[in-house]
């Protein structure tokens, strides 16, 4: 029975190949898009699966109020880690401080490399259970030691051993290597959960916490001092297999309360455990309270994957019902030879799996060869899971679900027949047919309507946010991390040094970079100030020549100049923090701080240094030479980058032999703020071109069939003397109305999910009306496009011959 | 008894008006009867064999096949019963055109589960039989007009059936391939088996034992 239901499966493929290849290939695009998106997702919620403790593994975080707004931060106090350890013994199995991971130098002899890394305590290996290749995980029990990462390890000493030899971290101090751990997989982050802040970068190394302790003073201050109010360090944990996070969420919550001075008691903080399997998908806080984050993507990419889906198979449903006609003679003839409707059902079915399986096998081939494309736009490592028994058999189940999805309704539909009602012919005019072939074409286009909607407002949200001013010229800027002491005092030669060459034209250093804000205090006076308002201004520390360099604009007063002894403690306020101070008239006005009174000079038009969405916070500019962390270049114009980067490298090789050049272009550093919104932009814009794609798949499979149909109805008109435009008219009117019903289905549906969406910003557009209205017309003349291939053949058909076919 | 039709109404509505196919119908048929079903066109013998076989439905009365009332059946039963006991000859042939010959008359073996092997043997013994060995893989419509015809009767003979309804099955055909059809009706009848055909020709009822008249829907003694 089986093999016969395969000879006609495969006989009625071949012989309408227009069919077929409508059929499957709709159908084999839809299950791509459908497994990239399910491959994806996969990725993104095994996120640190690998870690073996990753149930029981959390970052330390606190939330602090101030002036009634709650802010999650990860920065902790240095005795807060000895407290829960000594104090909380039994609910913790391990409790890991560790320094904020960054680009550190490690050279071993001439050659020197920025890597990404950390200081951490020693149980740090066992806690992440790092899978050492050399060593173990006590390799860190002694203060002068480092692990590397295998890639790391290659890269210093090449095939030889590296276990024992010695390496030196930032200029500064010798280690021995005690360990190689291999590399972390691509969707694994023990820094994840900080990703707000940086760039994605694979760990390198980690070096033990003591010898963090004894290279920095300030950190040494805090341990021997027990500062509970000074905020620098990270604090990881894994909980004991008997505690809970919500038990062990509920014991800590006032530690830091309890043991803050009185002057910080004011802001109430309350420490948590942020779960490591939330690090990736739900590290957004607002007030305080989780509210998702990448999640969010996740959730719509999946229902999107599961709707494109959906319009591959209406296609499949469509176009078989509407062929309906020419099986339907089978049908009978199958029912007065003896099959009972559930064979047929079953018979059909079949077929239904038959074209799923080879679209399902043209799918995999797409993806093996879109997933390199694919892993680019989505900025992943994601391969084909060729040899997991269970992609497969989640393969085999969509295949499943698909051909029942795809094949239910014209194996029910055809196999439902009387046979002499079928015999005879008399089904053809089905109104109930139709009008559910009407009502998956308007699912098909409403569903595309949203789509192209989406990605217009997407479009115009990026367009409207990069084409606010920001504050200062980025082009031709570029900004070098010091990193190390080397550079420490010799400020004005480099300048000299670098203006010399031709190729810069300013340098100025900060110690925030532009595209970012690394300090922010509080404990700030004024006139004029409410006493009880609690403070809270980012700070960036810059020397003379910044505002020259990145070109900001004074609003009112003046930049700073070296004609003035008093400006090294004047102050530069941006606009926002006049408002925030509420100053009537800003300059020469008296702000005090712990430091004593400072003078305002000027005032800027505000810098966008953080999210471009939000609206730009308060900041204080101040000169302070020693606490600058960036060199800021502004390249002479009209030379070439490459030739000016060259020449700039070799003055700083002077400077400091043993720090490797490395920049940063702050256009690139600046457009990587929008990177996810990019990423939505260019997914959604595929999406909406496949599903609008498929939908007019199936609309020329529709249209061919209608014509099809009524061949013999449009001979007779033309005999008639009807027109070829009228015709036209006649074949493409039903259309372009179903099409107008998705549009009005779609307005609404729409607008609520963008106006949803733009929820996400401050700073957003409104949706203009036009851009429904612009996107009907454009899907409607794309389907009457699609379908006028098929209404013109038909219309120009000669009537003899049409009339003839009967 | 094979099968009793006791007032038997048929129609269709048109226009808000009952238009009857079939009037007040009374049949019995006893088993081993050569039935000739006669009448001017469009009096409804179309619509009366196909009811008798299961094809279609009627609206009142009792239909009772073999001690089963018809009538009250479920599809499935229904199809059943008819998978068992009937073969239909229909005038259009109605053979599936992506199927071979073999294929077209192996498929109501597939619906009765019958074996492999036995397939090959019943099939085979029908080709030769109705002497279309030569054209078993050749696809309906590279067949002539009563070439089908005569895969259509072997269609309809191969399950064996008790009963066999036939729809003008020589409408389409040359006297000569009509004799031979009457002919093998007569040798199955002479084996048991009961034939209920549609007709126009005298000739051809002429075979049967017994003639049913049908005018406008009603049957016509005499
Ligand atoms: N579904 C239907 N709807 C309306 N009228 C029908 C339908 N089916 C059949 N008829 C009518 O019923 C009548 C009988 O049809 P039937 O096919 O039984 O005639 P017939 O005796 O077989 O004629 P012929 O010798 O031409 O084959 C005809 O008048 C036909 O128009
Ligand atoms: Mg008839």
């Amino acid at each position: 029975m089986f093999k016969n239901y395969l000879k006609i499966a495969w006989r009625n493929l071949t012989k309408n190949k227009g069919y077929s290849i409508i059929n499957i290939g709709g159908l084999a695009l839809g299950l791509t898009v459908t497994i990239l998106i399910g491959l994806w997702i996969f990725d993104e919620t095994t996120y640190n699966t690998n870690f073996k403790n990753h149930g029981h593994i959390a970052q330390i975080l606190v939330n602090k109020t101030n002036n009634g707004e709650t802010r999650t931060r990860f920065t902790l106090p240095y005795p807060l880690a000895d407290e829960l350890r000594n104090t909380y013994a039994g609910d913790f199995e391990h409790v890991v401080m560790g320094s904020f991971p960054g680009d550190n130098i490690l050279s071993v002899e001439e050659k020197n490399l920025n890597e990404y890394g950390a200081f951490m305590e020693k149980d740090a290996l066992r806690m992440f259970s790092l899978h050492m290749l050399k060593g173990n995980h006590d390799a860190l029990n002694d203060p002068n030691s480092i692990v590397i990462s295998e890639s790391t390890a290659k890269a210093f000493f090449g095939n030889e051993d590296p276990m024992g030899k010695t390496m030196k971290i930032n200029n500064d101090r010798n280690v021995t290597v005690k360990g190689v751990f291999e590399e972390l997989p691509t969707n694994a982050d023990i820094f994840d959960a900080l990703r707000a802040f940086t760039e994605s970068e694979k760990l390198q190394f980690i070096a033990p916490w003591d010898l963090y302790v004894a290279s920095n003073d300030w950190v040494k201050t805090a341990r021997d001092r027990k500062l509970w109010d000074n905020n620098s360090y990270q604090v990881y944990v894994q909980i004991s297999d008997r505690s809970s996070m919500h038990a062990v969420n509920d014991k800590i919550k006032n530690i830091l309360y309890d043991h803050v001075p009185e002057g910080s008691k004011q802001s109430d903080p309350k420490i948590f455990l942020h779960p490591m399997k939330d690090w990736h998908l739900k590290s957004s806080f607002k007030n305080g309270v989780s509210v998702g984050g990448a999640i969010q993507y996740v959730r719509m990419f999946g229902i999107i994957g599961i709707f494109v889906l959906l319009l591959a198979c209406i296609n499949f449903m469509n176009l078989s019902t509407a062929r309906a006609q020419k099986r339907a003679k089978e049908v009978g003839i199958r029912k007065t030879v003896g099959s009972n409707k559930n064979q047929l059902v079953g018979q059909f079915m079949f077929e239904s799996f038959v074209v799923t399986l080879s679209a399902f096998v043209l799918a995999i081939v797409l993806v093996a060869l879109l997933l390199p494309l694919f892993n680019q736009l989505a900025d992943k490592q994601i391969v084909l899971p060729f040899f997991n028994p269970i992609f497969w058999s989640i393969g085999l189940g969509l295949v499943l679900a698909t051909s029942i999805m795809a094949g239910s309704y014209p194996a029910l539909y055809l196999s439902s027949f009387r046979p002499m009602k079928v015999l005879k012919g008399s089904l053809l005019t089905g109104t109930s047919a139709m009008s559910f072939r009407k009502a998956l074409v308007i699912i098909q286009f409403t569903v595309s309507i949203i789509l192209v909607v989406g990605t217009v407002v997407v479009n115009r949200q990026i367009q409207h946010t990069k084409n606010q001013p920001i504050g200062y010229d980025k082009s031709e800027l570029i900004m070098v991390e010091k990193n190390t002491e080397d550079f420490e005092g010799k400020y004005n030669s480099l300048r000299e040094a670098l203006k010399k060459t031709g190729v810069v034209a300013e340098m100025a250093e900060s110690s925030s970079p532009l595209t970012e804000i690394w300090h922010s205090n509080g404990g700030y006076e004024w006139e004029g100030k409410d006493p009880s308002f609690m403070t809270n201004i980012n700070s960036n520390y810059v020397s003379h020549d910044f505002g020259k360099t990145v070109g900001w604009e004074m609003a009112q007063g003046r930049d700073f100049s070296r004609d003035f002894a008093s400006d090294s403690t004047a102050y530069i306020l941006n606009e926002a923090a006049v408002e925030y101070m509420n100053l009537q008239d800003p300059i020469g006005k008296t702000i005090r701080w712990s430091d004593g009174e400072h003078k305002v000079i000027g005032v800027v038009k505000n810098l966008i240094t953080e999210s471009p969405f939000e609206p730009v916070k308060q900041c204080i500019y101040t000169i302070r030479y020693d606490e600058t962390n960036l060199i800021n270049l502004k390249l002479a114009p009209s030379k070439s980058p490459t030739e000016s980067l060259a020449q700039i490298e070799t003055v700083f090789q002077k400077f400091a032999p043993s720090v490797p050049f490395e920049y940063q272009f702050v256009d690139a550093a600046f457009g990587n703020k929008f990177k996810t919104e990019e990423r939505m932009r260019k997914l959604s814009g595929i999406f909406s071109f496949l599903a609008l794609f498929i939908s007019c798949l199936g609309l020329f499979g529709l249209a061919t069939f209608m014509a099809e149909q009524r061949t013999k109805e449009i001979g007779i008109r033309k005999v008639l003397g009807a027109s070829i435009s009228s015709l036209f008219k006649m074949l493409s009117k039903d259309f372009a109305v179903l099409i107008l019903v998705s549009g009005v289905i779609a307005i609404p549906v729409a607008y609520y999910f963008m106006e949803q969406w733009l929820q996400n910003y401050t700073y957003r557009i409104a949706i203009p009306l036009w851009v429904f209205g612009a996107a009907i017309l454009g899907v409607l003349l794309v389907a009457i496009f699609t379908i006028s291939f098929q209404a013109i053949r038909a219309a120009k058909q000669n009537p003899v011959e049409s009339l003839r076919t009967e | 008894m094979l099968l009793q039709l006791n007032n038997i109404f048929k129609w269709v509505n048109s226009g808000g008006q009952r238009v009857f196919l079939l009037k007040d119908i009374n049949l019995e048929v006893e088993e081993g009867e050569f039935i000739s079903i006669m009448g001017p066109s469009g009096s409804g013998k179309s619509t009366l064999l196909n009811v008798i076989g299961m094809l279609d439905a009627f609206d009142e009365g009792e239909y009772n096949f073999m001690d089963e009332s018809v009538h009250t059946l479920k599809e499935k039963h229904r199809a059943n019963l008819y998978k068992q006991y009937i073969g239909f000859v229909f005038q259009a042939y109605h053979l599936i055109d992506e199927l071979t010959v073999y294929e077209n008359l192996e498929m109501p073996l597939l619906y009765k589960n019958m074996k492999s092997s036995e397939r090959k043997a019943v099939v085979a013994d029908m080709l030769d039989r109705f002497n279309i060995v030569g054209k078993k893989d050749l696809f309906p419509t590279q067949l002539s007009g009563g070439q089908q015809q005569l895969v259509g009767v072997a269609r309809a003979l191969i399950g064996k059936p008790k009963l066999i309804l036939a729809d003008e099955p020589t409408g389409n055909l040359n006297s000569q391939q009509g004799e031979e059809i009457m002919e093998i009706f007569k040798q199955l009848n002479s084996e048991g088996v009961t034939v209920i055909q549609v007709t126009h020709s005298e000739k051809n009822a002429g075979y049967g034992s017994r003639i049913i008249n049908l005018l406008d829907g009603r049957k016509i003694e005499g």
